[in-house]
């Protein structure tokens, strides 16, 4: 079983870097060889080419709710972005979408999808760093992300 | 007065608000534009090293990384004053002709193909690529998926490694392709210019051959007279890599051509009180406003900019279709915006001929790939033409090169005074005392906007990748009467 771990964002972007951040830290934990731990910047038809050929992906990403806490934690899946689905994106098409595209043209899509995200607060300043509360809740994203590994 | 909010723009690389605010009789009286700014990017760069750029750089944009790469490279080999090889110059051009492959096919059938292929009324549940692809069949949708995928496999071999880039170095590339690869890539490269060929056919059958859109096309509600501006090569041939800047006035007569480090000279840059956004325009003409016209300093950089202020391609394929192109939209220059769609096909065909020109070069399997920089740095500019319009990068730095100061002009910048012209012009021609504002009125004033895939705020990517399209309404007294939405 192929596995892939995926952390989208911009790690030059406050809080949109929470993504990348977990998946360096995942990866620096990771002792299974099988599962590949990757970083993107990239969304829409982009992702759709990284997560090709994978039996289970993890996507781990910044969110904005609009009514969470900085720094709160979802885990989720694709079907929690359905009410978006048909919906066109500014970064091309949706991840819900892109999914959709991928069975359309039956493409090797990923058997398994779960995404943790993490309720953003900044991400419009230049930082490699992300707020604080965001930055707190980093490590408890990297566990969440193993613990799923393992079970 | 009623305001109409479009909140945020759908299908553009970025999210942005529009409010049109109408007089008593329903007409339009005003239009606003703004975006959620970026911060802070000059201040993050300054005391980085100057090399460590082209990989900084092309994190501020989610979609073309590799623009900014490439400029940020070019930036540096001026400011280490160092000439990089034939072979490095070919490998970056092959590269970057790759991604434009990539991005010319991304905006067409995920952007701009639903407008057309599923129609402008179309509800908004049809109006995607999922429509697109049910509608023109799998076996395109599947086409469209490879080209871009066999791309990137491009861009990653040359690149070093996938989506972001890491080969450019002062004065050449960091590792050289061997034969294997390159005959991968000649393949991959000849596959793109039948897409590209096909890509065209696709527009001639679904738009030119119909009459109500090609009508729209060359309608006032979409036609802007400005200046327009693109890369050049020394026989004033269209070059996404490399060259002078050349501008054309609108009557298509050159008004100025510059070397990238000229470009202070030539660029100002306009600042109104109800947006954050700067709107950049020809210094020599001046500021006189959001208009038209020889006296207006405002210019446009987009695919139909670049074709309108260069004399042709250097590809025969492409070459051919610039002179139909011309031919139908009776002359040059074209001031068509929607016409910016067809342009763009033109360029992806360019590109591909491009990549199967250089990756048949004999030079460019050679591991003569760097020249080391000797010279002591200290200001840099790069420019290329990225997809959304010319991209220039300035660097200051201090004797061990270090950044003292940065200043970048996207390519989406170029064109904010005359986006908003475009979304003033569409919604005053559009909405008329009276006409009910229907889904399908509002797309046709997003169309007007879209030939020029602005990147606003591009490089934010949370989940969930999109932000819900809201159109609301108000009454005289500011109260609102209706309210369209979507994805809410």
């Amino acid at each position: 079983m192929k596995t892939l771990v995926l952390g989208i964002g911009n790690p030059i972007l406050s809080d949109d870097g929470a993504g990348i951040r977990v998946a360096r830290e995942v990866e620096k934990q990771l002792k299974d060889p099988q599962v590949i731990v990757a970083e993107t910047s990239a969304a829409g038809l982009r992702l759709l080419d990284s997560i090709i050929g994978y039996d289970e992906v993890i996507i781990i990403d910044a969110i904005q709710t609009g009514e969470g806490n900085a720094g709160q934690i979802y885990r989720m899946e694709p079907k929690d972005f359905s009410f978006t689905k048909r919906f066109s994106s500014p970064h091309q098409i949706n991840l819900v979408t892109a999914l959709e595209l991928g069975k359309m043209l039956n493409l090797a899509m990923p058997q398994e999808i779960s995404i943790f995200a993490v309720e953003a607060k900044d991400i419009t300043s230049f930082s490699e760093k992300c707020t604080p509360e965001v930055e707190q809740a980093i490590p408890k994203v990297v566990k969440m992300v193993l613990d799923e590994l393992v079970g | 007065m009623k305001k109409i909010m479009i909140d945020p723009v759908t299908r553009l690389e970025g999210h942005g608000k529009i409010a049109i605010f109408l007089k008593d009789d329903g007409s339009v009286a005003n239009v606003y534009f703004q975006v959620p700014e970026l911060r802070g990017f000059e201040k993050f760069s300054e005391g980085r090293a100057a090399e460590d750029m082209p990989q900084i750089t092309q994190r501020i944009c989610g979609v073309c990384p590799e623009a900014h790469h490439m400029a940020s490279t070019k930036a540096l080999d001026d400011l280490f004053h160092v000439e990089p090889t034939s072979a490095a110059k070919k490998l970056r051009e092959l590269l970057y002709s790759s991604f434009y492959v990539t991005d010319h096919t991304t905006h067409f059938y995920i952007l701009a193909g639903p407008d057309f292929v599923m129609g402008p009324d179309a509800p908004p549940a049809e109006r995607n690529i999922l429509g697109v692809i049910a509608k023109v069949g799998l076996e395109l949708g599947g086409a469209v998926i490879k080209t871009r995928h066999e791309n990137h496999w491009v861009i990653q071999t040359i690149g070093g490694r996938p989506i972001h880039p890491c080969c450019g170095l002062p004065g050449g590339v960091s590792k050289a392709i061997n034969e294997e690869e390159r005959e991968k890539i000649e393949e991959i490269a000849k596959q793109s210019v039948e897409f590209g060929k096909l890509s065209l056919k696709v527009f001639d059958d679904i738009v030119l051959k119909n009459k109500e859109y090609l009508g729209m096309v060359l309608s006032d509600t979409f036609t802007h007279r400005t200046y327009y501006m693109g890369l050049v090569d020394e026989n004033n041939k269209v070059n996404f890599y490399d060259g002078r800047v050349r501008v054309v006035d609108p009557d298509g007569k050159e008004f100025i051509k510059y070397a990238p480090r000229d470009y202070v000279k030539h660029l100002a840059e306009h600042v109104e009180p109800w947006t954050y956004l700067k709107f950049p325009y020809l210094k020599k003409v001046g500021w006189k406003g959001f208009i038209d016209g020889k006296d207006s300093g405002v210019y446009r950089a987009t695919p139909l900019s670049r074709l309108n202020a260069a004399d042709g391609m250097t590809t025969p394929l492409a070459q051919e279709e610039y002179e139909k192109m011309y031919s139908t939209l009776g002359g040059k220059p074209a001031h068509y915006t929607l016409a910016t769609h067809w342009a763009r096909l033109i360029e992806l065909l360019y590109a591909a001929e491009r990549m199967v020109e250089l990756v048949q070069d004999p030079e460019i399997t050679s591991t003569d790939i760097r020249t080391i920089p000797t010279a002591k740095p200290d200001e840099g500019v790069g420019i290329v033409e990225a997809p959304r319009g010319t991209l220039t990068h300035h660097y200051i730095t201090d004797e061990r090169g270090v950044i003292k100061k940065c200043n970048l002009i996207v390519g989406t910048t170029n064109n904010y005074a005359a986006f908003y012209m475009s979304v003033k012009k569409a919604a005053e021609h559009l909405i008329k005392p009276g006409k009910e504002i229907t889904e399908g009125l509002l797309n046709r004033i997003e169309m007007a906007w879209r030939p020029y895939d602005l990147c606003l705020a591009c490089a934010t990517h949370a989940l969930p990748g999109e932000l819900p399209l809201e159109v609301t309404i108000y009454d005289a007294q500011g109260n609102e009467v209706k309210k369209l939405s979507q994805g809410i």
